[in-house]
């Protein structure tokens, strides 16, 4: 059913934040504001060699000292494999990490734990550890980890859930292969074909509340873990079948997260809070430094993508050929899963070829582990792809907007890699109900005046303006996969709980749920209270990842807002002694032409008077399709020739992402992103030494982008309206955050004819680009 | 030792080791407000104001605050709420770790800079990291509450 | 960072005889760098009520107390009307205002620190800094001697003159250490030039200043002469910011840059 957007009165409509106001004046309800005030501080030794066998591990002189309760090695710990990654079950990752084991596979990597009776005793225990280690040769060279004669998990007793491509001997992670029609082939008919590589580094989430959790008995001795996390019940199953305990025994609760960014769909911690607990009987925490989120978490997974694309010379594009390489670090956490989105989120915006292939391998290398991160394999494809076109268009002679409008999905369409390709598994087949791609092209191109600038615009001795462009699409929700559910409780007074399990992360995901409940029950939205993540108090939600958060949990929201209006229609009419299809509520009042009673005195009436009784409902949803949003993206660079030196003047996106449930959070979703995305395309680089130490480990050497360096963002949404979704509302979590990497090139390109295929593009690789250019 | 200061007026006398930095000295005294984004004088999360001017707490040595006044978000919470309805305009709240730290910079700023441009806003301002909003909202945001009489 | 006690000094004398009493003692000045290098130690000596944190202005130079915080220093108008606001100017370019509001003068200068802006800032000018016990040092001196001076930071003397300067801190984001930063003075007709975070420590570019000074109306070839003289007879390295080729390209375009600013 489509809605009248005009009709509604919250949904669509400015709203703030239902908890900005308290979150300002610093009310504490983060992990560790949560933290029991005697716990136990956990604290990890960490590997100092990127690859190495413990050959012998003294903790005596550790156990002694006043104030250690307790120190854990391998020996100590089950020897479960298991992956770190919060997803559905079973886990497309492969299981290949123990709680400690006796290889360490990074600098960084975990060697062994105390948990003492605070910071600096914990620390003082470390130092008295005696490991005696045999350094093991590391890969360090994602290029080079297929079949290398260093294998980083030799061990025994991993494995893969269903076949995911996993061959650990020969370093493989996971791997993957597809391929629609004859690539060679149809290449061979192409007027024009292009080959180029692009590599992306290892983007850091950088989220500013560090990895935290902490744990506690209680009175039933249940295991109750605080945990800023993305994914609760995911956390819940897979430390229960790690630790061999029932999944009764076990209750997360995630409290307000400082942001996640994908950083905390996985576990960081919260093992050790809960072995340390079981065994001792008292809490425990444990606080991630800002060094060990840089450097013992995980990463974006850094990928060497090639693409071939061949076209005719009218523009059409007939073949697209990725072949990518993806560096999973240690540990295989989303190993498969981001690989595939390279092509499942990224080649169908070209889906008029005749011939589409994608495959390749996820290897180990002996670096930081990588993992799920915002726009995961999306943002990685769409800097390969969106790079290439433009080089495509330049030698076709084509304006590189009309090439993307030529070829790019419009509404109605679909693409054969949405059937093949799905996160892990087979995919879904989908028509793009809603795709207002062509209308994000040109809406951005007036909003940078394309026509007059581009490709660039002298303004100065040593300085030019270039100008880029990209599209993106994403999904909403993994179908068949995810699931959130919703119940809603009516209180006296007229006033609901709204309890999910949706995972707030600080997307605001609490007041869009809030809304959705608003605008279906037509009350005020102060009278709708959010309570998420619980797995003890909330239904079930898979949690927040693959921009699933609005599509499916705001889906559940609205089945169980739906019930809840006919719920209490229905009692309404009983009371009232009329027929259901005459009753009209508006939020206050059940009126039945000249009968009426208030939903106030109703609600108080069935709890302590009349016909007692709890009014409550609960549903769940989960997706058939995962309606991409879309995206057209645009920005202006100044050069200085002499230096390689270039400012971001302005960065236009237009995106259609359906009905925005609240529109200043939707832009907030999409301009955040692309904040995070120039992070990545500009500025944001990692630096190892020749040994696998990670140099860029704080914030002084790893440089998230500030206010200083963002000087004009504009954004427009298209108008659009997705029928499966709620309200018409599709994802914008991600979609922000592909685009600049392939922008920034296209424009630097532009400005300086100087092609960059390494990111972050530096104003070094500019000037040496630009010195070769003039040989 | 014994360190003897104000903490948003009300007089406070704490044990604090030689080396102890303030951020530590207040979260463990239950100011929970103050968050520790990076502790290391990096990312402005756990920003106070020190005799009504913005400092991250984690650079400040416990024992160096003698007789002095700290302010943190409970002290400023009417004008916080305020900074808030402008963020909420804008729509530049999201995950909040940042946000009290913000609060306290963007209240000194208002009463140091008068008609400031913005230039010498995102100055003040480019010492609290934040990593979920676009910089721009945020911007608005600040510039609407500093017009504010 | 483990340390043991903390000292709050009554007097100089008294700062003095306490740094004497430990090598492993020493004297507190912003107290931010002190963590983030993490050396243990045994007593830190807080010289902070010791009215070190004031400006005083004269007819021929501004004196600055070692405590002085950076951002009072940077808003100080006496500060500001020195060379054109250049000097104030570099100060600004240090990570945020809740960072500058701890960081003083004092401490920035006696750590030498390789990426520092201050110092480099304040070099291509009439810099001595005043010590307890009484001794005076020009600051390219302090730079350049060898081991740890045994003396407490009091004061820093600039001295006035009628002319410009010029600052550029090359970087990847507002919070960044430089990867390479110029100051370009013309002081009473002289030109310095300095160039620090090279990623060795601010350093004059003396035969580069000799020769535009030698020149009387030097022109847009002699500054690109003397840029490239400069970048000649300094020494740069790779680090994990930037090649070294590449801080030898900023450097030579900045330096004929600021030449050419400080001479309109």
């Amino acid at each position: 059913m489509t809605y009248d957007k005009k009709k509604f009165r919250v949904v669509n409509h400015k709203t703030h934040s239902i908890d900005g106001v308290g979150l300002m004046q610093g009310r504490s309800f983060y992990t560790d504001d949560l933290a029991e005030q005697n716990s136990l501080v956990i604290k990890i030794l960490r590997s100092p060699h990127a690859f190495a066998h413990i050959k012998s591990i003294d903790v005596s002189e550790a156990q002694k000292l006043n104030g250690v309760a307790l120190v854990l090695t391998y020996k100590d710990v089950p020897h479960v494999s298991f992956s770190r990654a919060g997803q559905g079950y079973p886990e497309p990752s492969p299981h290949d990490k123990f709680i400690l084991d006796e290889y360490v596979r990074y600098v960084g990597d975990e060697v062994a734990m105390v948990a003492a009776i605070d910071e600096r005793t914990a620390e003082e225990a470390l130092k008295l550890i005696k490991v005696e280690y045999e350094v093991l040769e590391p890969v360090l060279d994602f290029e080079t980890a297929f079949e290398n004669k260093s294998v980083i998990h030799p061990e025994d007793g991993i494995c893969e859930m269903f076949p995911i491509g996993f061959d650990p001997k020969k370093n493989v992670a996971a791997s993957y292969e597809m391929e629609v029609g004859n690539v060679e082939e149809e290449l061979k008919k192409s007027d024009v074909i292009v080959d180029e590589t692009f590599y992306s580094q290892a983007q850091a989430h950088a989220m500013l509340e560090t990895h935290s959790s902490n744990a506690r008995l209680d009175e039933h001795n249940r295991l109750v873990i605080y945990s800023s996390t993305q994914t609760p019940f995911h956390m819940r199953r897979i430390m229960a079948t790690t630790l061999g305990l029932p999944v009764s025994k076990i209750r997360f609760i995630k409290p307000r997260v400082g942001g996640g960014f994908g950083g905390k769909q996985a576990f960081h911690g919260e093992f050790f809070c809960a072995l340390t607990t079981l065994r001792t009987g008292k809490p425990s925490k444990m606080v991630y430094t800002r060094e060990e989120v840089f450097g013992a978490s995980y990463t974006r997974h850094p990928m060497r993508i090639r693409m071939r694309i061949g076209a005719m010379k009218d523009g059409r594009i007939n073949a697209i050929d990725c072949r990518s390489l993806s560096d999973t670090g240690a540990y295989g956490e989303h190993s498969l899963t981001v690989f595939m989105i390279v092509g499942s989120k990224v080649l169908p915006l070209y889906n008029k070829v005749d011939a589409v292939k994608f495959g390749g391998q996820v290897v180990y290398t002996n670096h930081v582990p990588a993992g799920a991160y915002r726009g995961y394999g999306a943002i990685q494809g769409n800097y390969a792809l969106e790079a290439t076109i433009d080089i495509l268009a330049e030698k076709l002679g084509m304006n590189p907007k009309e090439i993307r409008e030529k070829n790019s999905m419009r509404e109605k369409e679909t693409s054969p890699i949405f059937e093949i390709m799905g996160e892990g598994t087979k995919g879904t087949a989908m028509i793009m109900e809603s795709c207002k791609l062509p209308y994000c092209i040109k809406r951005g191109a007036e909003l940078i005046n394309w026509k007059e600038n581009w490709p660039r615009k002298v303004v100065g001795e040593n300085k030019v303006r270039g100008y880029g462009m990209a599209i993106a699409m994403q999904g909403s929700g993994i179908p068949f996969m995810d699931m959130g559910s919703c119940t809603i409780k009516l209180n006296d007074g007229g006033s609901f709980n709204v309890l999910v399990g949706a995972t707030d992360i600080g997307q605001g995901s609490d007041t869009l749920i809030a809304k959705i409940v608003a605008e279906e029950l037509e009350v005020p939205l102060e009278d709708i209270l959010v309570y998420s993540s619980d797995t003890d108090l909330t239904p079930f939600d898979c949690g927040a990842y693959a921009s699933s958060t609005t599509y499916i949990s705001g889906n559940a929201a609205w089945k169980a807002a739906q019930k809840m209006r006919a719920r209490l229609i229905k009692e309404a009419a009983a009371f009232l002694g009329v027929k259901e299809d005459d009753v009209e509520f508006d939020g206050k009042l059940f009126t039945a032409k000249d009968k009426h009673v208030s939903l106030y005195d109703l609600s108080v009436q069935w709890l302590y008077n009349k016909d007692l009784h709890q009014v409550s409902v609960t549903e769940s949803y989960f997706g058939h399709v995962s309606p991409p949003p879309f995206m057209a993206a645009y920005a202006e660079v100044e050069v200085d020739l002499e230096t390689g030196e270039y400012e971001i003047l302005n960065y236009v996106t237009v995106t259609d992402s359906g009905t925005t449930i609240n529109p200043m959070l939707a832009r907030g979703q999409v301009e955040g992103g692309v904040v995070q995305g120039l992070g990545m395309a500009c500025f944001e680089d990692v630096k190892y030494d020749k040994k696998g130490n990670l140099l860029s480990n704080n914030f002084l050497s790893y440089h998230i982008p500030t206010h200083k360096e963002i000087h004009k963002l504009t954004s427009e949404f298209a108008d659009s309206y997705e029928p499966t979704g709620p309200f018409g509302a599709k994802s914008v979590g991600e979609i922000g955050i592909d685009t600049p990497p392939a922008v920034i090139c296209n424009a630097i390109y532009n400005a300086t004819g100087v092609r960059v295929h390494t990111l972050p593009i530096t104003p070094e690789k500019i000037l040496k680009g630009l010195k070769e250019l003039k040989k | 030792m014994l360190v003897t200061f104000y903490l948003n007026n009300v007089r406070v006398s704490y044990d604090v080791r030689p080396d102890e930095y303030l951020a530590e000295t207040l979260r463990s005294h239950g100011v929970k407000s103050v968050k520790v984004g990076c502790n290391e004088t990096s990312c402005g999360s756990c920003t106070v104001l020190l005799e009504n001017r913005p400092a991250m707490s984690c650079g400040i040595l416990s024992a160096s605050i003698e007789g002095k006044h700290i302010t943190t978000v409970e002290g400023i919470q009417e004008e916080a709420a305020r900074i808030a309805y402008f963020f909420g305009e804008e729509g530049a709240d999201q995950c909040g770790f940042c946000n009290a730290g913000y609060a306290l910079t963007i209240y000194a700023l208002k009463r140091e800079l008068k008609n400031p441009t913005d230039d010498e806003i995102k100055d003040y301002i480019v010492g609290n990291l934040c990593r979920c909003s676009g910089m721009q909202s945020q911007l608005n945001a600040i510039k609407a509450y500093l017009k504010e009489e | 960072m483990i340390v043991n006690k903390y000292y709050r000094a009554s007097s100089l004398e008294d700062a003095y005889s306490k740094l004497q009493e430990n090598p492993r003692n020493t004297i507190l000045g912003g107290g931010l760098w002190l963590k983030k290098i993490g050396q243990s130690h045994e007593t830190l000596i807080d010289i902070s009520s010791l009215g070190l944190n004031e400006i005083k202005d004269s007819k021929n130079e501004v004196v600055v107390g070692s405590m002085v915080s950076q951002r009072d220093f940077e808003n100080s108008p006496v500060v500001k009307a020195l060379f054109n606001d250049a000097i104030a100017f570099s100060t600004r370019e240090v990570m945020g205002v809740n960072f500058r509001n701890l960081a003083t003068i004092g401490g920035s200068i006696m750590g030498r620190y390789p990426f520092s802006d201050v110092i480099t800032g304040l070099l291509p000018y009439d810099v001595e800094l005043e010590f307890y016990p009484k001794q005076t040092m020009f600051l390219e001196d302090y730079l350049s001697y060898k081991g740890k001076l045994n003396a407490i930071l009091v004061a820093i003397h600039i001295k006035k003159g009628q002319g410009k300067g010029f600052y550029k801190k090359v970087k990847t984001t507002a919070l960044d250490f430089p990867i390479v930063n110029i100051a370009v003075s013309r002081v009473n007709g002289q030109y310095r030039i300095a160039v620090g975070a090279r990623p060795a420590v601010a350093s004059l570019a003396l035969k580069a200043m000799e020769y535009i000074n030698s020149l009387k109306n030097p022109s847009k070839e002699d500054f690109a002469k003397a840029a490239e003289m400069a970048v000649e007879e300094l020494s740069f390295l790779d680090n994990k910011d930037a090649s070294k080729e590449y801080r030898i390209d900023l450097a030579k375009v900045y330096v004929r840059r600021g030449l050419e600013e400080v001479n309109k």
